[in-house]
């Protein structure tokens, strides 16, 4: 009896808790609800940190979710269906896998809730209009920049988080297109996956390396790939030229030290702060651009303190 | 499914059930069996004994299949066998119990019965089936127990039922019980006795593994002996003296080292067990070790002198009983009491519970004093346990390259010896050695031998745990023996193999035990 | 809810296997009951749709979890071994446009042949399963990726494939319900295991190998063949967790899987089944895989914030082991 009774009294303990931990739900504001592709990764903090600046501004309340991992299609629709059944005002959405969400985004329309795409964006006509990186452009950007470093001429590399999301595609695409257009001294010798992790990362950056001793720089397409590059290069005391993609505490150390010579940095806190804008701009009856632009920007040591830089930076 | 109403198989003069001839067994390192024979007849129980390890148990598992012979013929009703795995003895009428119950206890007493021959109706288990002919086989042996009971619920008595039950399933011919009775009382034994007449009755070839003698002589026809691995006679059950069966077993080739017995009676008592109880396996145990003393402990297996040895030692709770250390009475009620109280013990099975074998030397010698070398901030003295580790090193002389080698690298004996220098540097001087040379080769023996005399010689108290009467003999000032739980007999230093024999397979103390003190 | 699982048994400490299922069942009622009054858009119809969609993949999964498990193993290749079922069910129909019966037999196939290397692995090479299996799961999550191209593969030229976890037969014939498939799966998939587990010897020796694998070899029982059938059976189910997977995603993602096996383990312990093995249920699991998703969707509901909800998680998991350990030592 002891055992039943201590176990029942602390599963409705925690669901009490549960109960009294949720937010008053305030009848005269907003409740948006947005499904993000992860949770603990640096970027999407930042992006919750825009969609928090927002909602404090346009007096909304706003959730923020997303998968642990990013392969966890099916987590990320359970997540949506639970947001549906807390039938919010608005949906933020940043489909991990277009195809597998559109039930629930008919569900959605059906329930004439609206629905924001954003960073990498729905593959559907059912979002309004999608807050987004145009990561094609910024990737071409740091092509430029990787150029201009290592002279015009020789052969470099890509470490990449993954073939399958669109940014990871995008990205690739984006500097491989640009360097091959417009650079034809330059050769893009290896473009590896190393899943964004870092540690894996540097294994990969360390094989390219050993393998082609007179590489010149390599590009690193998002923030865990680009810190193994990084971790690579210190650990084989090699001195190619690192461009990355993205912030973070530590990537902003690297670009410090040298290590990283400089960075593309989306606007995540930008994106979160336009997708809660934008649902509170349809739910007031208001027209949407079918895209709208969060900008991106590079940096390295020279601006990164600066102003309109280090507010888009992220720890 | 018992066997009932099977035509009876003539009795005498018939071609035995199973003849065993010169069969060889060996394990790595060691020979377990050579030129072994046994015969068992129909209807006949046939005992077989012999000392710890010598061969009977091993015998009878190449008979069941769970160990195959190396060399030797096994005929079965005249007929050349081969029996390589459990299913095909059970299958050729062959069935075992086990010493070790093999039961599976969240299974029910039926579906252990029947495991691997479970009745099926169009591939789906039948369990009405199953509990119908359980009950059948329970009822045949008189037994009351429901067949859906789950067996980890039963007592050991109730579950060696069951394995008998077992047993009986498959219509045996041959039956081996191995230690049957260990766990039984005398109603239960009784019970088991009048199935095991019944069963001889039907012309089943019983072996009967024991070492108790009186049950030797109550139930069986003819008894073999055995002694390290080897035969060494077949005599009639009921007319063979004790005696006679007891020098067969112990045999007459055993040297005995002179050993040197210093009087100690003068010696204050280091340790004193006073009414030592804990269930069936520790029955009013009381004794004492002086300063300067080896007291053997000899028993055979199971009769409870390691249970005797961790419930002082704490390992054990134990049930009533006072220990008293130098004249006072201490509360032990865990390991670290005991080595509060200046108890060591070394176990047995030095691999789990004695030597971290991950460890190097330095750090097993200082693992249970690890206090003394803890500085200010939990920072260890290094300097200091390489210093006592060195020191014991050289004084039990430990053969290792350094302080800092595993211990798993050294051999066994000086494996042992890392553990004596762990108690030693504990300040313990009361040393309880559990099979103090079990896996240790001849030469290191006498090392350890030396080593305990000179740990005595210096004033420690020394109990020694020993299933190799010969050690026990050697070295021990007195000898105590133990028998089923109970100690049955005390005796000086000087006795023989005999003497100890008999206690040790006494079943009540006799009126007249020899206490030497 | 207490004939279907447990072996036949009507006497002694099976009470408290059932009353453990009680405790965990009580559990779960404890929290339906709790977020019914929390908020009022949990107890939709919508919302208990949800729930239960949620559950058929890391139901199945568990119960075929449950089934080593109860043999005193583990397999750790259940959520990676899903995957490469949905990928090799996307080659045969996808890629080969194989018609979809050939698809659903692929997947079941593909799971219960793993299970074979598995479970051939562990009985015949003396591998430990915890390292066996961890071993299959690394080589799955690869040959998974190795064979889709490390794309997702789509499933547009199956139209009927969807159906499998999203369609709703009991909603054609009762539209107020509209139950997924997928849940329809999910309850057979258990009625078919909890069946094996009672009423065939495979299921005998299931529980007899946790209880005491060497007292089975004694009596003469081929452990070798019967470890690796249960081995089998749990491929063959992860086989069908695949199929529910990628039919939920209309596409089988070769990247996911791993950390599903921790979600499948964590609903077999919550379910009562012990881990060293000789007891469990099917319908334990299933209150488990339940309790895990009516927390994760009911605190969603209450907008928790998610490193909260992962706190509770992880407390309520360590709370039913506990209760398990109370009541083990009432016995």
């Amino acid at each position: 009896m002891l055992t039943r009774r201590t176990l029942l009294g602390a599963i409705s303990a925690v669901a009490m808790l549960a109960a009294a931990n949720g937010p008053a739900f305030a009848q005269d504001s907003y409740d948006i609800a947005l499904i993000s592709k992860g949770f603990q990764h640096q970027f999407w903090q930042a992006v919750k940190a825009g969609a928090d600046k927002a909602a404090a501004e346009f007096g909304a309340n706003v959730t923020f979710e997303g998968p642990e991992t990013e392969s966890q299609v099916d987590r990320q629709l359970d997540m949506l269906a639970a947001a549906l059944s807390r039938q919010p005002d608005a949906i933020g959405l940043a489909a991990l896998d277009s195809q597998a969400a559109t039930p629930l985004l008919e569900q959605a329309k059906g329930a004439n809730i609206p629905i924001i795409a954003f960073d990498s964006g729905v593959d559907s006509d059912i979002p309004l209009t999608t807050a987004t990186t145009d990561n094609v452009a910024a990737a071409a950007l740091a092509a430029d920049k990787m150029a201009e470093l290592i002279g015009g001429e020789g052969k470099v590399a890509v470490v990449a988080h993954d073939q399958t999301s669109r940014t990871g595609i995008d990205r690739v695409e984006g500097f491989t297109n640009r360097i091959e257009e417009a650079y034809p001294d330059i050769e893009v010798v290896s473009v590896q996956y190393g899943g964004g992790d870092q540690l894996q990362s540097t294994e990969i950056t360390k094989s390219i390396l050993l393998a082609n001793p007179d590489l010149k720089g390599i590009f690193g397409a998002n923030e865990g790939s680009v810190l193994g590059v990084a971790n690579g290069k210190q650990e084989l005391g090699s001195n190619i030229v690192v461009i990355g993609y993205d912030s973070g505490a530590a990537q902003k150390a690297f670009i410090e030290s040298g290590v990283i010579t400089g960075s593309i940095t989306q606007n995540p806190v930008g994106i979160g702060y336009e997708t809660v804008k934008a649902a509170i701009s349809a739910l007031k009856g208001e027209t949407l651009p079918p895209v709208i632009d969060t900008g991106f920007f590079y940096y390295d040591k020279s601006n990164m303190a600066d102003e309109e830089i280090a507010a888009v930076l992220y720890d | 499914m018992t066997g009932q109403g099977r035509p009876m198989s003539a009795h005498g003069g018939a071609q035995p059930l199973v003849a065993m001839t010169e069969i060889d067994k060996s394990f790595p390192g060691v020979r377990a069996l050579s030129k072994a024979r046994f015969e068992l007849m129909p209807g006949e129980v046939h005992a077989l004994m012999g000392e710890n390890g010598a061969g009977k148990s091993t015998l009878m598992k190449i008979l069941s299949g769970v160990y195959s012979r190396d060399a030797g013929t096994v005929l079965l009703n005249g007929q050349p066998v081969e029996i390589t795995s459990p299913r095909q003895a059970q299958d050729l009428g062959i069935g075992i119990i086990h010493q070790e119950l093999a039961l599976m206890r969240d299974l029910t007493a039926a579906q252990n019965i029947f495991i691997g021959r479970e009745p099926r109706r169009f591939g789906i288990l039948d369990e009405g089936q199953l509990n119908r002919d359980a009950a059948a086989i329970f009822a045949s042996m008189n037994l009351k127990l429901e067949p859906t009971v789950r067996v980890e619920t039963l007592t050991i008595a109730k579950q060696q039922m069951v394995e008998i039950a077992k047993a009986l399933s498959y219509r045996s011919r041959v039956l081996i019980m191995d230690e049957p009775t260990a766990a039984l009382n005398d109603a239960e034994i009784a019970e088991l006795f009048a199935i095991i007449n019944r069963l001889k009755a039907e012309g089943v070839g019983i072996v009967y593994i024991s070492h108790k003698m009186d049950e030797i002589k109550r139930i069986s026809d003819r008894v073999t002996i055995m002694r390290d691995g080897e035969y060494v006679g077949t005599v009639p059950g009921a007319d063979t003296p004790i005696e006679t069966i007891i020098s067969m077993m112990v045999g007459r080739t055993l040297s005995n080292d002179a050993l040197v017995i210093p009087n100690t009676t003068n010696e204050p008592v280091a340790l004193e067990v006073r009414s030592l109880n804990r269930g069936r396996e520790i029955r009013d145990v009381s004794f004492s070790v002086r300063k300067g003393e080896i007291l053997g402990f000899a028993g055979l297996m199971g009769a409870g002198r390691t249970e005797v040895a961790r419930a002082i030692f704490g390992a054990d709770r134990r049930e009533s009983g006072e220990i008293w250390v130098h004249g006072k009475r201490v509360g032990i009620s865990s390991p670290k009491d005991a080595v509060a109280a200046g108890i060591g013990y070394l176990s047995e099975d030095r691999k789990h519970f004695g030597l971290a074998t991950g460890l190097d030397v330095r750090n097993n010698v200082a693992l249970a004093s690890l206090e003394r070398f803890t500085g200010p901030f939990g920072v260890l003295d290094e300097a200091g346990m390489q210093r006592e580790a060195m020191s014991y090193i050289r004084q039990l002389s430990i053969k290792t390259p350094s302080d800092t080698q595993e211990a798993r690298l050294l051999s066994g004996g000086n494996q042992q010896k890392v553990v004596i220098a762990k108690w030693l540097l504990r300040d313990c001087d009361i040393l309880i050695f559990d099979e103090p040379t079990r896996g240790i080769d001849v030469g290191a023996k006498s090392e350890i031998y030396k080593l305990l005399n000179a740990l005595a010689a210096q004033g420690k108290a020394i109990i020694v745990i020993s299933s190799e009467l010969p050690e026990v003999l050697r070295l021990s000032h007195r000898i105590a023996v133990m028998c089923e739980g109970r100690l049955t007999g005390i005796l000086p230093g000087g006795a023989s193999q005999e003497e100890i024999m008999s206690l040790a397979t006494m079943r009540e103390p006799a009126t007249a035990v020899r206490h030497a003190s | 809810m207490t004939d279907t699982t447990a072996p036949a048994i009507k006497t002694g400490p099976r009470i408290s296997g059932a009353f453990h299922r009680l405790l965990a069942f009580s559990g779960l009622i404890a929290l339906v009951v709790g977020f019914s009054i929390a908020s009022p858009n949990f107890m939709q119809t919508q919302n208990i749709l949800a729930i239960l969609q949620a559950t058929s993949v890391n139901g199945v999964l568990a119960i075929a979890a449950t089934l080593v498990i109860i043999t005193g193993g583990i397999d750790l290749s259940v959520g990676t071994l899903m995957t490469f079922c949905a990928v090799i069910t996307g080659v045969i129909l996808t890629y080969w446009g194989l018609p979809l019966p050939l698809g659903i037999i692929g997947a079941i196939l593909a799971g219960a042949a793993s299970g074979l290397v598995s479970g051939t692995v562990i009985a015949k090479l003396k591998v430990p399963p915890f390292i066996a299996t961890l071993g299959m799961m690394l080589i799955l999550k690869g040959l998974s990726l190795v064979i889709s191209g490390t794309k997702p593969i789509y499933f547009n030229d199956t139209p009927g494939f969807n159906q499998i976890a999203l369609g709703s037969v009991v909603g054609s014939i009762f539209p107020g319900v509209p139950l997924p498939n997928g849940v329809l799966v999910l309850f057979a998939v258990a009625l078919v295991a909890a069946f094996v587990l009672s009423k065939t010897a495979l299921g005998r020796y299931t529980f007899a190998l946790g209880s005491n694998e060497e007292a089975v070899r004694l009596s003469g029982v081929n452990i070798d063949r019967w470890k690796i059938a249960v081995y089998s059976v749990t491929g063959a189910i992860c086989g069908v967790a695949g199929l529910l997977i990628a039919s939920r995603l209309n596409s089988a993602q070769p990247a996911l899987g791993q950390g599903y096996e921790l979600d499948a383990i964590a609903a077999v312990v919550i379910g009562g089944t012990s881990l060293s093995g000789g007891r469990g249920t099917v319908l334990g699991t299933l209150i488990g895989a339940l309790i895990i998703s009516v927390l994760a969707n009911g605190l969603r509901i209450l907008s928790v914030a998610q490193e909260w909800q992962t706190v509770v998680t992880g407390c309520i998991i360590i709370l039913a082991v506990y209760a398990d350990i109370l009541r083990r030592r009432a016995l």
